[in-house]
């Protein structure tokens, strides 16, 4: 009778094992890309508070348009004293930390001189060394107060860019938000630039691609997963490809790796230092990643030029 | 003797019955293979094409700014036009592949094809 049992159990338990989760999604256009939330647990209602957060954090960080709240775009408007909403104040005083401060290529005030590469970049022109001097000069000039109650003042002409930061920042948000709900299987896709990875069914790793490397894999989970790349967002002028990322020191938009990923446990950190890092010398980035705790791959001419001791990149 | 022989023919049956409706329920909620082009536009699906199945042809889609020529061209899809400033989503060019989006940020559109893949997203 118990083998009986047992011949019963058998399929049973079989069957379970090999069931799936049901997967609920949404595609929402936010950050000037689309952001993919994945649960394969939780609800539809679930969905909808993460939603929440990427519109919040969108409105807050735009600064293209006007959005009827204080956000950056208000801020970069006045020198006058402005009350943002607490997320606004946080996002900002983690940009302007003075941890930050041994990255040499992230200057969240390079707002101007971004917008004046945009502009060129639309008319297929490179931008004349006489903006990009003058757009220094400015930057050299300006700063942001932090006078505490969520009140933040801009010093001198430059505008403030949070693009480097919004988008990690959201999932910051997103991953608190998951953990307080107890949902640990899930995939956020913020425009394949900034990823937040839970677990799947049985807490295995999900398979990423790598969009800058032929056939190339990375199995990971509970952690963010940044990228600066040219892969995606250039114009090519007289042979040279020219990124939307700005170095902040020099005003180009030539940057000196094709690619960089950064792995990491704090969204907004794997953000910024994938941005600043896309110019940082190899020797600079083995110090970087070491003190910011933090793994990294950086691609040039489509191949590994270095990565972190121990991180596995998986060839199908 | 019999009584135990049916029995077992019993238990047979039914753990046949259990085996092949699990594998019918797991098969049944699997994505299909086809792959399907989901086109959005400001977060609504507009479009779905069943890359599979679907001649070469070129159509017109309205985004949130001006238009785009999507174009369908041996089973992939990509922008073949699009009034847009930095014309990445043409530059993305034809995609067949699933987690490979294009994107036009300017008028957001999204196209993204679905179905079975081997990994779970892409970065970059």
């Amino acid at each position: 009778m118990k083998l009986k049992i047992s011949l019963l159990l058998l399929p049973l338990i079989s069957l379970v094992s090999c069931s799936v989760s049901k997967e609920i999604s949404r595609k929402s256009f936010y950050f000037d890309t689309y952001v993919d939330i994945r649960l394969f647990e939780g609800k539809v209602e679930n969905l909808n508070d993460i939603n929440q957060i990427f519109a919040k954090i969108d409105k807050l960080t735009d600064n293209f348009t006007e959005r009827n709240i204080d956000n950056i775009y208000e801020i970069n408007r006045t020198n006058e004293n402005v009350v943002v909403e607490p997320e606004l104040y946080d996002i900002l005083n983690l940009s302007f930390s003075s941890n930050l401060a041994s990255l040499n290529y992230f200057n969240p005030l390079c707002g101007s001189l971004s917008k004046k590469w945009k502009e060129s970049h639309e008319n297929k022109a490179v931008l004349s060394e006489s903006v990009i001097n003058e757009e220094l000069t400015k930057m050299a000039s300006s700063g942001l107060e932090l006078l505490g109650d969520n009140t933040v003042r801009r010093t001198g002409e430059s505008e403030i860019d949070l693009g480097a930061v919004a988008k990690g920042y959201a999932l910051d948000k997103v991953k608190e938000y998951l953990d307080v709900k107890n949902i640990k299987k899930y995939l956020v896709d913020a425009g394949s630039s900034s990823i937040l990875l839970g677990e799947k069914d049985g807490g295995k790793n999900f398979i990423v691609k790598v969009s800058n490397l032929p056939n190339s894999y990375l199995e990971l989970k509970n952690c963010f997963v940044s990228t600066s790349s040219l892969s995606r967002q250039f114009v090519e002028m007289e042979g040279q490809k020219y990124s939307h990322i700005i170095n902040p020191n020099n005003g180009s938009a030539i940057n000196l790796h094709e690619a960089v990923i950064v792995i990491s446990d704090v969204g907004y950190l794997g953000d910024i230092l994938s941005t600043d890092f896309v110019n940082e010398s190899l020797d600079s980035i083995k110090v970087l990643e070491q003190q910011f705790n933090v793994k990294t791959i950086v691609i040039d001419n489509s191949a590994i030029t270095y990565k972190t001791e121990g991180l596995e990149v998986i060839n199908k | 003797m019999k009584k135990t022989l049916r029995n077992d023919l019993i238990l047979i049956g039914v753990l046949l019955a259990l085996i092949i409706g699990g594998l019918l329920a797991v098969l049944l909620t699997r994505k299909k293979d086809n792959l399907v082009a989901k086109i959005y536009v400001q977060s609504q699906l507009v479009e779905e094409i069943d890359l599979k199945n679907e001649p070469d042809h070129d159509f017109v889609i309205q985004g949130a700014k001006g238009k785009l020529t999507i174009s369908i061209k041996d089973h992939s899809i990509g922008v073949k036009e699009a009034d847009c400033p930095h014309q990445d989503c043409v530059h993305m060019g034809y995609v067949s592949e699933t987690n490979r989006p294009i994107i036009c940020a300017y008028n957001q559109v999204y196209i993204i094809i679905e179905g079975n893949s081997n990994y779970d997203a892409r970065i970059g």
